[in-house]
């Protein structure tokens, strides 16, 4: 499967990749996008079978992104890894079709926890 | 009466002591030992701004080496192979992530700013009409790291009752 990293800060995207790595996810083909917009943009073009997103990006939030798969009628499967976790991001989140929530720091239990379900 | 903050100095220090178990310490040998000393010096900073029903500063503050081996431990590299962008982003990443959680414990309707990143003493910064309120400070590995919350004055509004 194809999952797609999208986070500003090329430390955190490391880290995300080698939490995957260590939950056991690292066979997997793992792209990256710097910011919101190259996420919208990669999410299209690579046709990712799940998306990994930071909150807080430049051009465009991760929620942003999301809003605007689904409206496109994109429904790659979509989640959240994000320093910030509010019951109204929360909830902004899942009513919007995201399908978890991570948040940050996280453990490599944390992540297998979540993706296994997913990824399987 | 402003808005009371609902972040102590034991929230802070538990949020610290996660980023230390998830990232910079995982196998648990070299803790951030707490030292209590708000003066002790830094070399690099970094810091985010949260802005809304409670508005401040979250700023993380260590000596070089400390952040070069935050970086090493980040990026899985050695002390040595370490660039000054490492460093850099490892900082902003730290900052971004105990404001994170500092702002998910507020009152909702706070914003929280992209991180900021100076090679400079913490010393060197001003928060103008903020005051510490809280800090975490400590050695970890023999070096200085801090990380402390700042308080500005400008959202001292009547709030209460909100």
């Amino acid at each position: 499967m194809k999952i797609l990293i999208a986070d500003d800060s090329r430390v955190m995207r490391q880290i995300v990749v080698r939490t995957l790595r260590q939950a056991g996810f690292g066979d997997h083909d793992l792209v990256e996008a710097a910011d919101g917009k190259e996420a919208l943009d990669m999410a299209n073009a690579e046709k990712p079978d799940l998306v990994i997103s930071d909150w807080n990006m430049p051009h465009l939030t991760g929620i942003e992104v999301l809003r605007q798969l689904r409206a496109a009628g994109n429904n790659v499967k979509f989640g959240f890894v994000t320093s910030e976790s509010t019951p109204e991001m929360k909830e902004a989140a899942e009513s919007s079709g995201a399908a978890f929530f991570i948040v940050k720091p996280f453990t490599a239990e944390r992540f297998d926890e979540v993706f296994t379900p997913i990824l399987g | 009466m402003s808005v009371e903050v609902e972040v102590n100095e034991s929230d802070l220090a538990e949020m610290v002591e996660q980023v230390w178990e998830s990232y910079l310490d995982p196998e648990g040998v070299s803790p951030l030992i707490p030292t209590y000393d708000e003066n002790q010096p830094s070399e690099v900073h970094s810091s985010v701004s949260i802005t809304g029903s409670w508005s401040g500063h979250v700023v993380y503050a260590s000596s070089m080496a400390a952040a070069q081996r935050a970086a090493a431990a980040f990026l899985a590299m050695e002390m040595d192979e370490v660039s000054e962008e490492d460093i850099s982003d490892t900082l902003g990443e730290l900052a971004n992530i105990v404001g994170g959680n500092v702002k998910a414990m507020l009152p909702s309707g706070a914003q929280l700013s992209l991180p900021q990143v100076v090679l400079a003493p913490e010393s060197s910064a001003r928060y103008p009409n903020a005051q510490r309120i809280s800090g975490v400070y400590g050695i970890w590995e023999g070096e200085p790291v801090s990380i402390s919350m700042w308080h500005s004055s400008s959202d001292n509004k009547e709030e209460e009752g909100e």
